[in-house]
């Protein structure tokens, strides 16, 4: 039996098509993944069947009976279930509170908060996916709201569930977790819509894939009969290399150190207990290690945001005790965020002014107290271009673009800021193959021009394709360093969750 | 000062806390959905005058208090509709309100009574005896005492104030109101239809400002004059950030203004500072209220979405 099927189904943006007549349907029991470039209309798409979209023209069955969704609460009536590419979390909230609410275990009219803990907790425990159900929902770091999403969705059992990249920032333990959760919804005989730019993820777990592309659908497959070579190249329209070349460049000066680096969290924790270590120019260095281990605190103390406990850094041998995050930005720091909404861009801006955030103060575009707009939007026009950001236009809002498209702007910015030493954080998060490959090219770039770069990734591969050196951090230290020659994936993975650790390499 | 002494000022100051702790709750009702209502002065002003007009023609208050809670609800969903419905500026539409009230209550006044600046006297009203909730055996014990003979209006208040901090925090109804103030647009993926959640919690704050007018004409007065509320509306909003958008932090931010309004009878009661400016203590409450804007109190952060817009379809 189809579980669903869509029509003809449009979407128009004004000024942009984002889905042009697509029709597909998925058996019962199947889990469907779909893939497409930054843009290409996937999560538009799914916004649609969840009703959260109107769409422009189309039709929808569901169990082989024409539905009109009209609002979320038709989708949740008709049982379905998403997991948003956005987080859709209030930071102020008790994890359990973001789990339950709008479906809250109640005595009466109250909120029955005891019990709701209590099933988040069994909840938690019986799909694996380990969550503080107290916390406070904002200090968490993001792969672990990212399971608070997940556990949302599964807490409601729903029949047809939508997962719109659920494993961007999941790490690979996470993700073989949750595909073991999908596989046995799909044994109970759940429906499940699956989006990824991982294509090793998609071709693991799909038993059908669907290709869109600018807002149109390539094509569909079985993933018997195809690869992850093919895939990419429907989505992308060419052959996709990302095997990254190896490139030796002389090390230069020191960018960056840091010496026995103590920082407290939010919760005034020590996260960071004794970290030390140096980044040359011509030289990325990559950080290994599963999500909350401490490279949150690491980055916010190497930008400023948080005061370390005790510990110095310094940036190009300047020290940078009590030095605010414009004056290491003037020093020549650049930071490329994984948190897009709160620290990458911001959301009701335009492309153009986003653009140039940071350097707004500076030649040409700003003199004295006017700004040249002309300057701007010639700068952001460039940019645009460059970096290939969707759709294109310079006057939309940061926020109504698709999550890719929106990484690439914030590249582009850091990027073209004056710096000797990057920050990357995750920078493929949410990023298509073609993508994916562009930035990999840009930090070679960068590295080739002498740049020092620290990598923080959850992805072992482009920690491996592109480090010199690789950090492993568990539990606030650093207790390994090695290079991408001497070690393998296993090795790694190993090492990031503390086992066999000499406890005497922790300095 | 004697204990009686001590008792009539405490009930003063409870008397003077009573408005701003409704004007306080209704923007706390309101603004933890995610809709600013600075019109709340100009509904207490409704409130204020329609709670007079219902005392006087029926000669029950009670009368009065359900008029100036309907009549509050009517201006509470025109404020809904033009922010919700019509995505119209919350900050515009509170000033219109507030505009309104102003000018519609003046000629109200003149039209219905034939006089200006005060409407006739209520013999029936909260503040007389007769209707006050009496509890003689609190009468002889020192501080408590003040509670033994108190308005209605005063109970009710904080009563009222426990009720909304039941509703926001122990009730689906609150969990989801703060979930539409805090991110409307995870709400909505909640299948919470933000909309609903709105009207009703500018509606029902609405109420409590239009109660905040009644008991200033009805239980602090016995009747209505031209310059009511005298910027009480604003007060309280800013008991609620003071009190960081929470019914205790708000009640205990207006038991401080109210305090603010009684160092005046302070003064002349025990003698102390017999030369200050009188004019001087009036406008304490007021450099309060500066104070707390100005951050005295530490960082208040309001419900993340609080005084957006929303659309269905933004991103
Ligand atoms: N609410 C909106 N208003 C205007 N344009 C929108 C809106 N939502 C999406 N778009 C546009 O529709 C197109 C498709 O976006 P969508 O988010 O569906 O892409 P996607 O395939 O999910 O991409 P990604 O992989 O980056 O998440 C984009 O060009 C985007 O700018
Ligand atoms: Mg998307």
């Amino acid at each position: 039996m189809k579980a669903l099927e869509v029509r003809e189904v449009s979407k128009m943006f004004p000024g942009n098509l984002a889905n042009d007549r697509i029709s597909f349907s998925v058996e019962k029991g199947e889990i469907f993944a779909i893939v497409g470039e930054n843009g290409a209309g996937k999560t538009t798409l799914m916004n649609i069947i969840y009703g959260i979209y109107t769409p422009s023209a189309g039709t929808i069955f569901v169990n082989e009976k024409e539905v009109k969704i009209h609002s979320v609460e038709d989708a949740i009536r008709l049982r379905m279930g998403m997991v948003h590419q956005e987080f859709m979390l209030i930071p102020r909230f008790s994890v359990t509170e973001n789990i339950v609410v709008g479906d809250e275990p109640r005595k009466g009219i109250f909120f029955d908060y005891t019990r709701a803990v209590r099933e988040v907790r069994e909840l938690s425990e019986r799909v694996s996916l380990t969550v503080d159900a107290q916390a406070t929902t904002g200090d968490l770091p993001v792969g672990i709201q990212q399971r608070v999403e997940i556990l949302k969705v599964l807490r409601r059992g729903a029949e047809i569930l939508i997962f719109d990249e659920p494993t961007a920032v999941l790490t690979p333990e996470e993700t073989a977790d949750l595909f073991v959760t999908m596989r046995k919804l799909q044994e109970e005989g759940k429906t499940i819509l699956f989006i990824s730019h991982k294509l090793k993820e998609v071709m693991e777990i799909a038993d059908r894939i669907a290709v869109l592309r600018r807002g149109k659908l390539q094509g569909i497959v079985n993933k018997k009969d195809t690869n992850e070579e093919e895939l990419a190249r429907m989505m992308v329209g060419r052959n996709v290399v990302l095997e990254i070349p190896k490139l030796d460049v002389p090390v230069g000066d020191v960018a960056f150190a840091c010496h026995d680096l103590h920082v407290k969290n939010s919760r005034g924790y020590e996260a960071l207990k004794g970290v030390s270590f140096e980044v040359r120019g011509g030289e990325i260095v990559g950080v290994a290690g599963v999500q909350g281990n401490g490279q949150d605190e690491l980055v916010n103390a190497m930008i400023g945001f948080s005061r370390p406990v005790s510990g110095s850094m310094e940036l190009n041998r300047k020290s940078m005790h009590m030095v605010t995050t414009a004056q290491l930005r003037k020093e020549g720091m650049s930071y490329i965020t994984e948190d897009r909404a709160r620290r990458g861009l911001v959301m009701p801006y335009t492309v153009r002014d986003n653009a140039i955030m940071g350097q707004h103060l500076n030649k040409p575009f700003s003199r004295g107290l006017r700004m040249d707009y002309e300057k701007v939007a010639e700068f952001a026009e460039g940019k645009v271009k460059e970096y290939d950001i969707r759709p294109g236009d310079i006057y939309d809002t940061a926020g109504s673009l698709s999550g890719g498209n929106q990484q690439k702007l914030i590249l582009a910015r850091e990027l073209s800021l004056p710096h000797n030493f990057l920050i990357a954080s995750q920078p493929t998060r949410g990023l298509d193959v073609g993508a994916t490959e562009f930035v990999y090219g840009k930090l070679l770039e960068e590295k080739k021009a002498g740049k020092a770069i620290l990598l923080i990734s959850l992805e072992l591969s482009e920690i491996l394709g592109l480090s010199d050196r690789i950090l492993v951090m568990f539990d606030g230290h650093i207790v390994g360093e090695t290079t991408p020659d001497k070690t393998t994936e296993e090795a790694l993975g190993l090492l990031m969750l503390g086992v066999g650790i000499d406890r005497k390499v922790q300095s | 000062m004697n204990i009686t002494q001590i008792n009539v000022t405490i009930a003063q100051m409870l008397d003077y806390t009573t408005p701003i702790l409704f004007a306080a709750l209704c923007g706390v009702l309101s603004e933890n959905s995610g809709v600013v209502n600075i019109g709340l002065d100009g509904i207490m002003r409704f409130g204020a005058f329609f709670g007079l007009l219902g005392a006087y023609f029926s000669h029950s208050p009670w009368v009065g208090l359900l008029l100036g809670i309907a009549v509050g609800c009517a201006v509470g969903a025109l404020h809904a509709f033009i922010t919700i419905r019509w995505n119209g500026d919350q900050t515009v539409s509170g000033v219109a309100v507030n505009v309104i009230a102003l000018g519609l209550m003046t000629y109200l006044l003149e039209y219905i009574f034939s006089t200006t600046g005060y409407s006739p006297q209520l013999e029936n009203y909260f503040g007389a005896q007769a209707y006050r909730v009496h509890l003689p055996f609190l009468a002889k014990i020192p501080l408590l005492g003040a509670l033994s003979n108190l308005s209605v209006m005063i109970w009710l208040a904080f009563i009222l104030t426990i009720v909304l901090h039941v509703l926001l925090y122990h009730t689906v109804l609150g969990l989801r109101m703060r979930t539409c103030g805090e991110n409307p647009k995870a709400a909505t993926t909640l299948g919470i239809n933000v909309f609903r959640v709105r009207w009703f919690a500018v509606i029902a704050g609405a109420a409590l400002a239009g109660i905040g007018g009644v008991a200033l004409s009805t239980s602090s007065f016995s009747g209505f004059s031209d310059s009511m509320p005298n910027g009480i509306g604003f007060i309280g909003l800013a008991a609620m950030i003071f009190g960081k958008w929470t019914p205790f932090g708000a009640m205990g931010a207006a038991l401080l203004f109210g305090t603010g309004q009684i160092v005046q009878s302070i003064i002349a009661v025990t003698g102390i500072a017999p030369n200050l400016a009188p004019g001087l203590t009036l406008i304490l409450p007021y450099v309060l209220t500066l104070a707390v804007l100005a951050g005295f109190v530490g960082r208040s952060v309001a419900p993340a979405a609080d005084g957006l817009p929303y659309y269905k379809e933004q991103r």
